[in-house]
């Protein structure tokens, strides 16, 4: 698990730096924290970040909008959504906006361990599908290397 | 229902009907009674008017009848005086043959005799030995000396039998005056007097000036005797009057009267009113038995009318309080499914920080445990509080779930349920338990239960939900008993679920469906069983009714709709949600 980029959003501070802790001691070490949307948009402009768990509820930007602009700008990163069961339709309009899943408050740690495994696999896969096809398209067509070399 | 709002009921019922009763009957009634009784009065007064007007007719002729008899009588004496004189009267057989003229005329003559002018009884010829008595001081010489013509009142005289006299004078130029006197027959004269019919109770006879029967009565009454009913009589010289009015004995009687001229008798012609009037009484039993028959059809068709109608109104007075309950429940639990929500993401949050806080305080733990720490009985306590911690968060987690299952939109998956096998798989569920509880359960269903479209899942648990509820009620119970019925009924599936429990109490009855609201102990029941119930079932687009008596049982009754034929074709939707 230490491979995976991952970063926390919600705006319960104390549950951000608790569970990077406990993240962080099962392996994760790679772990981000954004108290709301637009931190977390910023983190993610910078790149680096393959799953991202996000609370559906957030003062200002909430859950939904944060992911819709994540899709838009950064379609590989999966996110995990997170919600007090009060918000599952939100949860619910989260996965068809292409949310990855969503868990339901009070988290088990090891469950959320789980989905974040399961949504970097499948970023890896995507990833890998991906570099397949650009390792099919540079041997069918070496010459395109260079000259799009510029666009990568 | 509880009791008293079935009295409630019983009550409204019997005051719409008396009200309905009294607005169709006391109309038409006092229009009955007040035409009935203008009929009555009128034909009474008419009928009275006619009979009076009857009797009097009555007693006209037959007083005129009598004082032609005493006329003619008198008449036939006058001839006889007439035409002879006195020494041919006082010659023998010669009166005799007189007198068989007389009679010849009328049986009525009894007897004849011949005074002279100083009332010397001169001759005589009937049945007694009168001749040579003096008659110079009977008062009816001195009047017959006076007026020239007398009949008497009916007397004994020296025959010492009743019987009247009818005396002439004869004058004639210079000669001393004489007298003829003939007796009347009283049998002959009561016969005619008597001979007047009017019905059976009807009539006539004669009573003289001081009130003496002059002839018989027929209802009792001899002859000379003073009629004990005289008291009443009215007369009117030269007039018939009628009235009615009652004898000695109470009777009440029609009476016509009459004077009689010559005499100045009084002719009484009367008739009990109770046969004078007995039209009058067979309109009036007619009438009212009529009013009476014809009454008692309307009051039973009315009071059938006013029991339906008074039923109808308390039926729907009582659905119309029941929508408005449940109105005004869907809108309670609209508010509290809103509330539930805010509660339990609200309490979510927070549950989700010492969840997490929880995770790390046992991970420090084991590390500290790992690093071989000197204090190991420390270490357990703190391992054990921690421990406990994670159950009570738990616990939180469960009641905030409870509360979302009450008021959450979540999706329901829909699936074709066939409860006859669906019910008896949940009732397995809770065997064992009933089993060790002593409460035997029972599964009627009907011959056709139609299929279900429906979450099974949920469905689950509101039947688990309700029996858990009913195993808890019948806890103390040696012989309980849970019967489950399925059927169909007015277009939806109708399933039951009836324990012989401790029942509800009729105070609660209004809020059992509500979150938080148990009458179980504390720590024993959260109060969310209930209120899972109510949401799934709304969401399922049913209804949940209970009714139940305390210390009897309650019966829990679920109706879900039956699927359009649509829905079931679209069996293939299986497995995707349906928004509630």
């Amino acid at each position: 698990m230490s491979h995976v980029r991952l970063l926390l959003v919600d705006d319960e501070e104390r549950f951000l730096a608790t569970t990077r802790i406990l993240l962080e001691k099962r392996g994760v070490e790679n772990v981000r924290t954004a108290a709301n949307g637009q931190d977390a948009l910023e983190i993610l402009g910078k790149g680096g970040v393959d799953v991202v768990v996000l609370d559906v509820k957030m003062p200002g930007m909430d859950g939904v909008e944060v992911l819709k602009r994540v899709k838009q700008e950064h379609p590989l990163v999966e996110v995990i959504m997170l919600t007090g069961h009060g918000s599952v339709e939100s949860a619910v309009d989260g996965l068809k906006l292409g949310a990855f899943d969503y868990v339901m408050k009070p988290v088990e740690i090891p469950v959320l361990l789980e989905k974040i495994e399961e949504a970097c696999g499948k970023r890896r896969a995507h990833e890998e599908k991906i570099r397949a096809a650009k390792v099919n398209e540079i041997i069918s067509h070496p010459m395109a290397v260079f000259s799009d070399s510029a666009e990568d | 229902m509880p009791t008293d709002e079935k009295d409630r009921e019983r009550q409204r019922f019997r005051h719409i009907r008396r009200m309905i009763l009294v607005r169709v009957l006391l109309l038409p009634f006092l229009v009955v009674m007040v035409v009935f009784g203008t009929v009555a009065y009128y034909f009474g007064t008419n009928l009275k008017s006619r009979v009076g007007s009857e009797l009097a007719r009555i007693a006209s002729d037959h007083g005129r009848l009598i004082e032609q008899f005493l006329a003619e009588r008198t008449a036939n004496l006058n001839f006889a005086a007439a035409s002879h004189s006195l020494e041919e009267l006082r010659g023998d057989g010669r009166l005799s043959a007189v007198l068989r003229d007389l009679q010849g005329s009328s049986p009525a003559f009894f007897d004849l005799g011949v005074f002279d002018e100083q009332g010397n009884h001169v001759a005589y010829v009937g049945p007694y030995d009168l001749t040579g008595k003096n008659y110079a001081e009977s008062a009816w010489f001195r009047s017959v000396r006076e007026k020239g013509v007398y009949v008497s009142d009916v007397f004994l005289g020296y025959r010492k039998l009743p019987h009247f006299v009818i005396s002439v004078k004869r004058e004639y130029g210079t000669s001393p005056p004489w007298y003829l006197r003939a007796a009347i027959d009283t049998y002959f004269f009561n016969d005619l007097v008597e001979s007047v019919r009017v019905g059976k109770t009807g009539e006539a006879y004669l009573i003289n000036a001081s009130g003496m029967f002059q002839t018989r009565r027929r209802s009792g009454g001899s002859l000379m005797e003073v009629d004990p009913d005289r008291a009443p009589y009215r007369s009117q010289d030269g007039g018939i009057v009628s009235f009615v009015a009652k004898d000695g004995s109470g009777t009440r009687y029609v009476n016509a009267t009459a004077r009689l001229r010559p005499t100045g008798w009084l002719l009484v012609v009367r008739q009990e009113a109770r046969e004078a009037y007995a039209p009058l009484y067979r309109v009036w039993v007619i009438g009212i038995s009529i009013i009476l028959a014809g009454g008692g059809v309307v009051v039973l068709m009315a009071f059938l009318l006013a029991s339906s109608q008074a039923r109808q109104l308390v039926l729907s007075a009582r659905e119309k309080r029941q929508l408005g309950n449940q109105l005004i429940m869907a809108g309670k639990f609209a508010e509290l499914g809103e509330m539930s929500v805010g509660i339990a993401h609200e309490i979510n949050n927070p549950l989700q920080v010492m969840k997490a806080e929880q995770t790390l305080m046992g991970d420090i733990l084991s590390e500290l445990e790992a690093d071989g720490s000197e204090n190991k009985e420390n270490l357990a306590m703190i391992r054990d509080s921690v421990g406990q911690l994670g159950i009570q968060i738990d616990r939180c987690k469960q009641i905030t779930q409870g509360l979302l299952s009450f008021s959450r939109k979540n999706d329901a998956v829909q699936k074709t349920i066939d409860l006859a096998s669906f019910i008896p798989e949940v009732i397995r569920m809770v065997e064992q338990k009933a089993r060790v509880a002593n409460v035997r359960i029972c599964f009627e269903p009907d011959t056709y239960i139609p299929e279900l479209f429906s979450d099974p899942s949920q469905l689950q648990q509101v039947l688990l939900n309700l029996l858990n509820n009913a195993l808890y009620a019948l806890k103390d119970r040696e012989e309980g008993e849970i019967r489950i019925t399925a059927g169909c009924e007015e277009g939806s599936v109708k399933i039951s679920v009836a324990d012989n429990g401790c029942g509800i109490d009729p105070e609660f009855i209004d809020r059992i469906f509500l979150p938080f609201f148990t009458t179980k102990p504390v720590g024993k029941g959260t109060g969310l069983g209930l209120s899972t119930i109510y949401g799934i079932v709304e969401r399922l687009g049913g209804q949940i009714l209970v009714s139940s008596e305390k210390d009897a049982g309650a019966v829990f009754t679920l109706r879900l709709p039956i699927p359009t034929k649509a829905r079931v074709r679209g069996s293939s939707l299986e497995e995707t949600p349906r928004r509630a």
